[in-house]
């Protein structure tokens, strides 16, 4: 319920208000997508395993926002920020793409 | 292969295993039962809200900016493409015009026979004009009382050969020269400046050094116009490096001798109503066609048809008239005299600038 809200009140406040993002962070705005996503899946499978825990859901969420972020940025003053930045969609694309499979097989059993 | 097995082992975060197992084991816990961690949960699942809305919102605002950064870019293209196309069809207008200007001149009979026979280099010609005078470096052995037929080739780098010359000629042309004798022999658009032996060859006389390059045309501006064309650089390196003595001079009056033995043997005057590509390249500005030799021309100034390092075009005239004795191929004609009324034939760069 109040997760549902949550994304609810997430969603709206992110349409309303509309925030002006600075340039300098745009390139980083995917990642950052991609890793909030990987963090919701992950919390959803944790929580259909019953092994779910608020703590490690926020701090999992925030320091892979950061991380991913911190490794695109890293990557750009090398030169290599569109590698990096494909390496880091690829981990974490195959995170996703575990955590969907796993919370499929406690769905559907199957 | 064992990063991307623990990748895909290791899909869940360790720390909820950790967390579940320093709780003790109870399975049960799906969502959070304290109210503090319903709103931990709560906030968290907002974040995600704004962090995903926001990149979808911003993917979508950065869409339209693209698109219009890139019809911009079309727009400018076409732009350039449109400007373009109307500069050739002005190119191809004037040069028409010039074209058929020229043909009226000559069909009403200005074309003064005399006039264009000093064009051509068959008569003498006079006015103030420019003189170059080259020589070979000192203790270079040519005194003038080398001969010219003795020897194997340009052995020595401090005298001045036959693509020295050529070079020059072409230069005192493009500076707008009107008419360039080489010690006396007057350069006509069957000249070929080459080289024999150690010898220069103009129209197949042999010169000897020092070399007397006079030309027709406004003195001082001529003098300063080869002084700052490619052939007037390329002389003060020569004197830099090989000390190869160059003086230029404007002169007040100078005499330009007529050019023997020019004569047509199988080539013919093209009639007036030629079509407009006569002069099919922009290079080649239209000199006096009903004199000067067009495209089937062949000439009594022998030559092989090498690679000319003439920078502009030349009037291609296949040799068919009897051959130098030399074997040497070095061969180039000089320029076609353009004596357009301009004075300044700027060979290269097109009659036709709009």
């Amino acid at each position: 319920m109040i997760a549902v809200l949550g994304l609810v009140i997430g969603v709206v406040v992110g349409l309303f208000v509309q925030p002006e993002v600075p340039d300098a962070v745009v390139p980083y705005l995917p990642i950052a997508v991609v890793a909030a996503l990987d963090a919701v899946f992950g919390g959803v499978r944790a929580m259909l395993d019953g092994i779910f825990n608020d703590k490690v859901f926020i701090v999992s969420f925030l320091s892979n926002v950061v991380v991913a972020a911190l490794i695109v940025f890293l990557g750009d003053q090398l030169g290599v920020g569109s590698q990096l930045s494909t390496g880091v969609v690829v981990v974490l694309g195959i995170r996703i793409f575990s955590n969907a499979a796993a919370i499929r097989r406690h769905v559907f059993r199957a | 292969m064992s990063l991307l097995t623990n990748v895909m082992d290791h899909g869940l975060d360790e720390g909820y295993a950790e967390a579940a197992a320093a709780r003790g084991g109870d399975r049960d816990s799906r969502i959070p039962g304290t109210a503090r961690g319903l709103l931990t949960l709560g906030a968290g699942l907002a974040l995600v809200g704004v962090v995903v809305t926001i990149g979808a919102v911003n993917a979508r605002k950065a869409e339209p900016t693209l698109a219009k950064e890139r019809d911009a870019l079309i727009h400018r293209i076409n732009d350039s493409n449109a400007s373009a196309d109307r500069l050739q069809q002005q190119v191809q207008d004037l040069r028409r015009r010039v074209d058929s200007t020229q043909q009226q001149a000559l069909a009403s009979g200005d074309a003064d026979p005399a006039a264009l026979a000093g064009a051509v280099g068959l008569a003498e010609v006079t006015g103030p004009g420019i003189k170059l005078i080259l020589e070979d470096a000192a203790g270079t052995g040519a005194g003038g009382n080398v001969d010219p037929r003795a020897g194997q080739g340009f052995s020595n780098s401090g005298r001045l050969r036959d693509r020295d010359l050529q070079l020059v000629v072409n230069g005192l042309w493009e500076s707008g020269a009107e008419a360039i004798s080489i010690n006396g022999q007057r350069l006509t658009a069957l000249s070929a400046i080459r080289a024999a032996g150690e010898a220069v060859l103009v129209d197949n006389r042999p010169l000897v050094p020092p070399y007397n390059v006079q030309a027709l045309g406004d003195g001082p501006k001529l003098v300063g116009a080869f002084e700052s064309h490619m052939a007037g650089q390329y002389l003060r390196l020569l004197q830099e490096k090989y000390g190869i003595k160059s003086t230029i001079s404007a002169q007040k009056k100078l005499t330009l001798p007529a050019a023997v033995g020019v004569t047509l043997r199988t080539a013919q005057p093209a009639t007036p109503e030629v079509s407009p590509t006569a002069s099919p390249t922009a290079g080649q500005p239209a000199s006096p066609s009903a004199t000067a030799p067009s495209a089937t021309a062949s000439a009594g100034a022998g030559e092989s048809p090498s690679a000319s390092p003439s920078p502009s075009a030349r009037p291609s005239a296949q040799s068919t008239g009897k051959r130098p004795p030399s074997g040497s191929a070095k061969t180039t004609t000089a320029h076609t005299p353009t004596a357009t009324t301009s004075g300044s034939s700027s060979a290269g760069t097109g009659a036709a600038r709009p």
